[in-house]
């Protein structure tokens, strides 16, 4: 069993030899505020129960089947991923089974991998508070080695910043989508610097440009230009390592727009690219089992007291197994 | 023209042209189909007028850099020199001390190259020329000299990077440089990033 709780969703989910019998959640509701990571977390601990039930339930198990637990220990909001780390210590301890801290970014990235059946794909990593190029390393030990990252925010902050800012509902990514189809573009900031790129630049753009122009141009330019960027950045990344596989996972890769961009890459040099369903690219506790369960079927073990949690757990940190 | 295709990169690709009776060179920048038209366009233009300036003010610092011959929208022609890059020759402190004055000529006329690295110098009979001016930027801070100092830094082997320090100390307002280079190292976010050296 995987439990995520690393932002607005409390999620379980219960993985079999890298088969997915329950993916549950419940998330927090945004509305057009945002998140104060002590009120999600309040909203986790009231429902984290309920979820772990309902997904026993789905997958037709009982607690005691369970053979090992994991949960996402970073990166993520303190007081949020405190609930996931608390939840799964004391099953750990009351059931007497293995645990397994996950890295959120890897868990990503992995789940989209195992089902996509990619070998040593290019990585692209684009969600809420990251977004970063990634390719797998054997040195010094088996990571995802950053190629490129954002300088500042994760390209889906940024979107979610502008749709609090132009007063949608609810205040993300998809809505910002949703108005997009309507738009006509604009000049806006471009910032690509090799295989970096930097999205603070167009959303103080953006900001400046509420109340002047029409809310989905808005949507549509920034659209245009930010998945751009990622786009350049990636093929870039391509050539250098000279890859055919491109991975593409995390919250945004479910944006229909860039898969788009990427498809016309796909055409131009005869790339692959790899994602999984909407569901599994949403913030989820499957994708934190599946890693879970591979860390412990080869060996990994840890001590309760080694199960911490790490606000700023950079990618390139966590070893993949 | 005959144009031959012998290199081809993310952003552009590389032509050789003969048939003026001079050895060109012509780097052309790709239409992107992932980019609507206008951005596309605008994006295109302005990096091949950015790079064409970059590289006449370059020439101009005395720097070792291939001559621009014409500019079109999209595409710029130059001289074709003749040598071998610099990654994939063994070279040693003299190379390096010689590539280290020629980013000292670029950073005292306020250039920064932006991918300075020995897969863009090569060595030719009167020394190191530098190509691809396709990121770099002019009136730049110490930041933008720093990120040439480090990407050279991460491509080569600790005593060659001190022989290009020694090159490079030409450049008379070298130190701020090499201080803001530390600076770079210390920061946080760099620290588990696992830069590729190319």
């Amino acid at each position: 069993m995987g439990i995520e709780s690393s932002a607005h969703t409390f999620g379980a989910g219960i993985v079999d030899r890298g088969k997915v019998l329950a993916n549950e959640k419940s998330m927090f509701p945004i509305g057009t505020n945002g998140m104060i990571p002590g009120k999600v977390a309040e909203f986790h601990s009231s429902n984290a129960l309920k979820v772990v039930k309902a997904a026993l339930d789905r997958a037709g198990t009982k607690l005691s089947e369970i053979e090992g637990i994991s949960y996402t220990s970073g990166p993520g909001l303190g007081p949020c991923l405190q609930i996931g780390q608390l939840i799964s210590k004391t099953l750990a301890k009351t059931l007497s089974i293995s645990i397994a801290p996950v890295n959120h970014c890897v868990a990503h990235i992995e789940i989209t991998r195992h089902f996509a059946k990619m070998r040593d794909p290019l990585v692209l990593y684009v969600s809420g508070g990251n977004s970063q190029i990634l390719k797998l390393s054997e040195e010094p030990f088996r990571h995802y080695s950053v190629l490129g990252e954002t300088l500042d925010i994760g390209v889906g902050n940024m979107l979610d910043n502008l749709a609090r800012r132009l007063g949608l509902n609810p205040a993300w990514g998809s809505s910002v989508a949703k108005a997009a189809e309507r738009g006509k573009y604009i000049n806006m900031p471009y910032t690509v610097k090799g295989m970096d790129f930097s999205f603070t630049g167009i959303l103080t753009f953006a900001e400046k440009m509420a109340g002047k122009e029409m809310p989905e141009d808005i949507c549509f330019s920034v659209q245009e230009n930010a998945f751009a960027m990622l786009c350049e950045a990636t093929e870039r990344a391509m050539f250098l390592t000279d890859s055919a596989e491109i991975c593409v996972s995390g919250g945004v890769a479910q944006s229909r727009r860039l898969k788009e961009m990427l498809a016309q890459i796909s055409r131009e040099h005869g790339a692959r690219i790899g994602y999984v369903s909407d569901e599994l690219n949403a913030d989820n506790g499957a994708m934190v089992a599946l890693v879970g369960e591979k860390m412990l079927e080869s060996g990994f073990k840890a001590r309760l007291s080694d199960c911490v949690i790490d606000q700023k757990y950079r990618t390139d940190e966590a070893m993949v197994y | 023209m005959t144009l031959r295709l012998i290199s081809e990169g993310a952003e552009s690709k590389i032509y050789a042209d003969d048939s003026f009776g001079v050895p060109l060179i012509v780097k052309a920048r790709e239409r992107k189909g992932y980019r609507i038209e206008g951005l596309d366009e605008s994006i295109r233009r302005g990096r091949t007028r950015k790079e064409a300036k970059a590289m006449c003010k370059a020439r101009e610092s005395g720097a070792n850099v291939p001559g621009i011959i014409a500019v079109g929208r999209f595409s710029i022609f130059m001289e074709r020199k003749r040598g071998k890059m610099l990654k994939d020759v063994r070279f040693g402190n003299k190379e390096m001390r010689a590539a280290g004055a020629q980013l000292a000529k670029l950073h005292a006329a306020g250039i920064a190259h932006g991918d300075f690295t020995p897969a863009n110098i090569m060595l030719c009979s009167n020394g190191p020329c530098i190509m691809d001016f396709g990121l770099a930027g002019i009136g730049g801070g110490d930041e933008e000299k720093a990120i040439d100092l480090l990407l050279m830094k991460r491509s080569v082997e600790k005593p060659q990077f001190s022989s290009f320090i020694k090159g490079y100390s030409a450049y008379a307002n070298h130190k701020p440089v090499l201080k803001k280079l530390a600076d770079i190292e210390r920061r946080g976010r760099y620290k588990a990033r696992t830069l590729q050296t190319v």
